[in-house]
């Protein structure tokens, strides 16, 4: 047995010794961030595997916390409800499990990923463009929002508002907010649903922590770069939970048989961040204010800015063809 | 302001480690691989979402007037790197350090500014960093 296999073999054992320490406790019990993460990570990968649909998990979770416990108003003024602030992500950069180093894209995707061949696929492709252009086209360029689970990797402010039968889930960037409803009601039925770009999602409470289950989401991709794309199939289970006074954490299990041949588990987290002097405050985000922010994607997929106000002759200063034609298609 | 115009190229940096996080749009359109400084005088500062703008009049040994655009991140990340709208009001005299457009526009993507005033440098990148 070499080094390799001994020391997945270790990971093995740790994994199924902190996968039976969290079935003792309960399935629904929160895994601490320590030392031991790479192993407790491992076990709520096998937690995530261990059902075959995200409604499955979701199910399991809200019957290991007995339905869940409805949140009363008095219960807010308790630190651990008290998610007051303006928050970012706090590592990941374009990776979408923030557990990756940063730095050059492996061209077979995240590892933390378990693709399907379509998947794989979709992300070696992207590799191969990256490599052959130097650049892309992120669907965001239109201005539209990121939609869940890119959701969780944006890089900006963050706001969430916690009351006894709903949750906002507030991301700066195009005023995207989530809305976990917690006031007991079902998904919308399959026959009168509808997909959009952050899904239908509810949510129990268990404890201090936020469990919520997402569906009818759309199609997207994970992040720029060689990050793996999901369909409309992905579903999304989430743990959220203040684990201390400036981090919250979100154990996020998305299930997409279309690009994921098994759920993939990561822990996205968010700071608080310092606000002393009042400064930083959400606004509203027009993503079209500016003309100058206008981007077209070019034929070979790349990006590139339309028009500048600043320049008198955009066509005759630019060496780049795509901005000589749009130049000449804005012509009357 | 006389022209004072330095292109360096500077060393291969790893794709996605040389661009900031960029809002809503890929970074290739900028070159990772050269910097450019310009000195000039504030003409405007597009304080906007997703992106601001810091344009910029610098004057040529021509003495032709070229307005420059430099891209940098929206309000709230600017205000996370402490670069408030009143740092670049009409006017102000300033230096500035970009990764440029590779299809020959004047513009880039600003990585540092320096105020002459006082001397004072601004680096929106700082803006990502989390405190």
């Amino acid at each position: 047995m070499n080094r390799k296999s001994v020391f997945g073999f270790g990971m093995a054992v740790a994994a199924v010794a902190v996968f039976a320490q969290a079935q003792a406790q309960g399935i629904g019990a929160w895994v601490t961030k320590d030392a031991n993460w790479t192993a407790s990570k491992a076990a709520l990968q096998a937690l995530g595997e261990r059902y075959a649909t995200s409604d499955a998990l979701f199910d399991a979770l809200k019957q290991a916390a007995n339905g869940g416990k409805p949140l009363s108003f008095p219960q807010l003024a308790q630190p651990a409800y008290d998610w007051t602030g303006i928050y970012t992500r706090t590592a990941g950069g374009l990776n979408y499990d923030p557990d990756l180093p940063p730095g050059p894209p492996n061209p077979s995707g995240p590892a933390s990923a378990r693709l399907t061949p379509a998947g794989l696929a979709v992300v070696k492709a992207k590799a191969e463009a990256l490599m052959k252009t130097g650049g892309e086209f992120d669907p965001l360029s239109k201005c539209g929002p990121p939609g869940t689970p890119r959701w969780f990797t944006e890089p900006f402010l963050k706001e969430y508002v916690v009351t006894p039968g709903q949750t906002l889930l507030i991301n700066e960037m195009v005023n995207d907010i989530r809305r976990v409803y917690t006031d007991g009601r079902p998904h919308t039925s399959e026959a009168d649903a509808y997909g959009s770009p952050n899904g239908d999602t509810i949510g129990f409470w268990s404890g201090d922590m936020l469990v919520a289950h997402t569906k009818y989401l759309n199609s997207g991709q994970y992040q720029r770069g060689v990050q793996p794309n999901f369909s409309d199939q992905v579903n999304v289970v989430e743990r959220w939970r203040k684990v201390n006074p400036k981090t919250l954490e979100v154990d996020v299990w998305s299930y997409d048989p279309a690009n994921l041949a098994k759920p993939w588990y990561t822990r996205q987290s968010y700071s608080k961040l310092s606000n002393d002097d009042y400064n930083l405050r959400i606004r509203y985000w027009d993503c079209g204010e500016n003309s100058n922010n206008t981007i077209i994607e070019k034929d070979d997929g790349t990006s590139q800015f339309k028009d500048f106000s600043f320049v008198p002759d955009d066509a005759a200063a630019s060496n780049d063809e795509a901005v000589k034609k749009a130049a000449k298609a804005a012509k009357p | 302001m006389k022209t004072n115009m330095i292109r360096t190229v500077i060393g291969v940096v790893a794709l996605g480690i040389a661009l900031p996080v960029l809002a809503h749009h890929s970074g290739g359109m900028f070159d990772d691989k050269k910097e450019i400084t310009v000195s000039g005088t504030v003409r405007e500062f597009q304080y906007t979402n997703p992106h601001s703008w810091l344009l910029v009049d610098v004057t040529g040994d021509d003495g032709k007037v070229t307005t420059w655009g430099f891209e940098t991140e929206g309000p709230s990340t600017l205000t996370r790197a402490g670069i408030r709208k009143s740092d670049f009001t009409p006017g102000t005299p300033i230096t500035i350090t970009a990764n440029p457009m590779r299809d020959g526009r004047p513009a880039g993507t600003w990585s540092r500014a320096i105020r002459t005033s006082d001397n004072k440098e601004f680096s929106p990148r700082g803006g990502f960093v989390v405190k």
